[in-house]
């Protein structure tokens, strides 16, 4: 089997050398950040702080594995763009979903038969 | 210097695309924010009914495995580093090294499936959540096994890029290629299917064994046939590899690897929502 000559000169090749370490210390920090993130969840924070916190971390997990490894920081912004959509509709369906199954009148029917029940046992 | 005065490929902008964008990453792209409304709809369906439980729902808290499921994300991160390194090589025209990171992406993805496969059978056999007797089981098993068959699908996929590597450069004068490849693939699965039976088995008797030595004893008993197998498709696999001409993989092909790549990436970020949404905030 004949391996292909590379075609990169110097110049490419010093960009390509530089994104194999860019990859290598991303995948450090998103391992360093989930071990923080599972240490987070043993301290004695408030929830509304360790929520924070967590999706925080969650969120530039995300975003590094996006714009770095998916290479979105290179392609061209119309490439953002369309992945974008997609998230907004999907993030906000779930805002909207949440927020209408969080409304009195939306929480589930037995949910409500148990909260109604703990109620009156109090 | 530019790509252009160096002969080199760009590939981050094709001049034959209105956008400039190839077609197959810009279907790609399209195909992953659809995804993403997928995935929305099943984790917020699943949040909605831990935040109502109904009566009668089991603590998450106490079904769930953080460690497990810390390694498993841990194994997605790595897969997804040598994946882009892979996507990395290949764009050099590095072909030996977009192999060894397919494989070595290929045995993480693996090794995150047989983690869910353990996870699963200690919900449904241990802590008897199964997806029809509470509303948690649905909402979990439907999300994290939907996630499961992406990686599945992802693996598959990864499975023919590598044997695709091999294609020979002139299919005419090298008879048989195709049904070689066919067998090549075959012979890889059979390695990864085989690989995680005989690692769950193993981690089963560990566990049921009073010793070390016990367990092993057990496990060499019961599976010496697994293990005569994995070792003669192994042996096939090699045999499979070995240098035979010139192929039909390079550099321009790059954009084949690069769109397995944005799937593959795409699934690590589900799970890393998942990870924060479904498994951490659970514990907070």
């Amino acid at each position: 089997m004949s391996e292909p000559t590379p075609v990169l000169t110097s110049p490419g090749h010093a960009a390509e050398e530089s994104k194999f370490q860019l990859f290598v210390q991303v995948a450090m920090i998103l391992a360093v950040i989930t071990g923080i993130e599972i240490i987070t969840v043993y301290l004695p924070f408030a929830r509304p702080v360790l929520f924070t916190i967590l999706v925080g971390f969650s969120a530039v997990k995300f975003l590094l594995v996006i714009f770095i490894f998916m290479h979105l920081r290179w392609d061209r912004p119309l490439c953002t763009i369309i992945f974008f959509i997609g998230l907004v509709l999907g993030g906000g369906t779930m805002w909207a979903l949440l927020t209408l199954f969080g409304a009195e009148a939306s929480k589930p029917l037995s949910a409500m038969a148990e909260a109604a029940r703990t109620v009156l046992a109090g | 210097m530019s790509n252009a005065a160096s002969g080199a490929l760009d590939h981050h902008f094709d001049p034959t695309t209105s956008t400039g964008i190839p077609n197959k990453k810009l279907l790609m792209w399209m195909f992953l924010a659809s995804d993403c409304m997928f995935f929305g709809c099943l984790i917020s369906t699943h949040l909605i009914y831990r935040l109502h439980p109904p009566p009668g729902t089991p603590s998450a808290k106490s079904v769930f495995s953080i460690e497990l499921t810390s390694f498993s994300i841990f194994i997605l991160l790595m897969s997804s580093l040598m994946m882009a390194l892979a996507v990395n090589s290949i764009q050099k025209g590095n072909l030996k090294t977009l192999r060894s990171s397919l494989l070595t992406t290929i045995l993480f993805g693996s090794i995150f499936l047989g983690c869910q496969v353990f996870e699963f059978n200690n919900f449904v056999f241990e802590k008897h959540l199964t997806i029809t007797n509470s509303i948690l089981g649905t909402t979990f098993f439907t999300l994290t096994g939907t996630h499961g068959c992406h990686v599945a699908v992802g693996v598959f996929w990864l499975i023919l890029m590598y044997v695709r590597s091999f294609q020979p450069k002139d299919t005419t004068a090298a008879r048989g290629w195709f049904l070689r490849n066919v067998l090549h693939v075959v012979a890889l699965l059979a390695t990864v299917l085989l690989g995680m039976m005989l690692v769950l088995k193993l981690v089963r008797a560990l566990e049921a064994a009073p010793s070390f030595g016990a367990g092993m004893g057990l496990w060499l008993r019961d599976y010496w046939i697994a293990l005569i197998g994995i070792a003669l498709t192994g042996s096939l696999l090699r045999f499979f590899a070995r240098p035979a001409g010139a192929v039909a993989f390079d550099e321009h092909n790059a954009i084949d690897v690069e769109m397995m790549g944005l799937y593959w990436h795409f699934v690590d970020i589900v799970w890393i929502v998942i990870f924060t949404a479904v498994y951490l905030l659970e514990y907070i």
